[in-house]
């Protein structure tokens, strides 16, 4: 295996410490925004199992709110 | 005017695109790694110092590009009040406040076997620590403070400041004489990057714009959805 890779001429702690911590924070923030829209979808979904089947039928009249009760729109 | 600012309209249309990001995003970024860490040659006076190039200069300017974003959307929703603009600019404060976190750990990480230091007092790093702030001013301003027009004075003083510091960060390398190098990629100019280091920095750009797409897709999606669910209780 060619070590240099990984050494890069005596920089590897440098080059590899900035692309790693740059990797770090984009999973952290992905991971993070994940969760939070995991838990609005689900409470949202929650709240419209409350809802009486005449309130639902309204909703989902609504574009955005037909959208987000869509099980097959999802980004994740 | 502002049809294309239509919350309904802009919430299906981004549905829309987010199948085709997803797609285009691994292998884009792949590709990326790929030239940036062993494709792409080394500088004949850094070494392989120069790669962190790959990571510090799109941080950098998706961080300066996204202030520039939030700071017209925000005064656009202080004027004539579009609730779209509000959304939009609330899903990218956290990524500008990333990227630029990134941009500035990853130069100071740079400067340590460049310049023998990891951090000096000089303009254009400076300004940069400033931007960080900024962008933590505003974030702490929407969430902070409850009340939304107040807030949104708040959110427009900030960014009209904001916007008079990204003017010092564009041009404090040619205004002071600082450790940090003049601007090599030029837009309108001549650019003194060579083609082989070019093309990775513009494959590695186009997948982190990939990855902010993402993520704003995704912060966009729940801050309409919280809204929506606040307008269940008035059905």
């Amino acid at each position: 295996m060619n070590l240099n890779i990984l050494i890069m001429n005596g920089y590897g702690l440098y080059v590899w410490s900035a692309f790693i911590f740059t990797f770090l924070v984009c999973l952290i923030l992905f991971l993070k925004t994940k969760k939070s829209l995991n838990k609005v979808e689900k409470d949202f979904h929650e709240e419209v199992k409350k809802l009486s089947a005449e309130q639902v039928k309204t909703l989902k009249k609504r574009k955005i709110s037909k959208e987000i009760l869509n099980p097959q729109v999802k980004i994740k | 005017m502002f049809n294309f600012l239509n919350i309904g309209n802009f919430f299906v249309l981004l549905n829309k695109v987010s199948k085709s990001i997803k797609i285009i995003f691994v292998p884009v970024i792949i590709i990326s790694l790929v030239f940036a860490l062993y494709l792409s040659p080394k500088d004949y006076i850094q070494g392989d110092t120069v790669r962190i190039m790959y990571v510090h200069v799109p941080s950098s300017w998706i961080a300066l590009g996204c202030f520039s974003s939030i700071s017209f959307l925000i005064i656009l929703n202080f004027i004539f009040k579009i609730k779209n603009a509000l959304i939009i600019f609330k899903s990218l404060a956290p990524i500008g406040l990333s990227f630029c976190l990134i941009s500035i750990v990853t130069g100071s990480i740079w400067g340590q076997p460049t310049w023998g230091t990891f951090w000096a007092w000089d303009a254009r790093l400076t300004s940069m620590l400033v931007l960080l702030f900024f962008y933590l001013l505003i974030i702490f301003s929407y969430k902070f403070i409850k009340d939304q027009n107040f807030s949104s004075k708040i959110c427009a003083v900030i960014s009209v400041f904001g916007l008079i510091n990204l003017f010092i960060v564009k041009y404090s390398v040619d205004f002071w004489s600082t450790l940090h190098q003049p601007a090599s990629v030029n837009i309108f100019g001549e650019t003194s990057v060579h083609k082989s280091m070019l093309l990775p920095l513009s494959f590695m750009l186009l997948g982190f714009l990939l990855y902010c797409a993402l993520i704003f897709l995704m912060k966009y999606r729940t801050e309409i959805i919280r809204m929506k669910k606040k307008g269940l209780k008035r059905l």
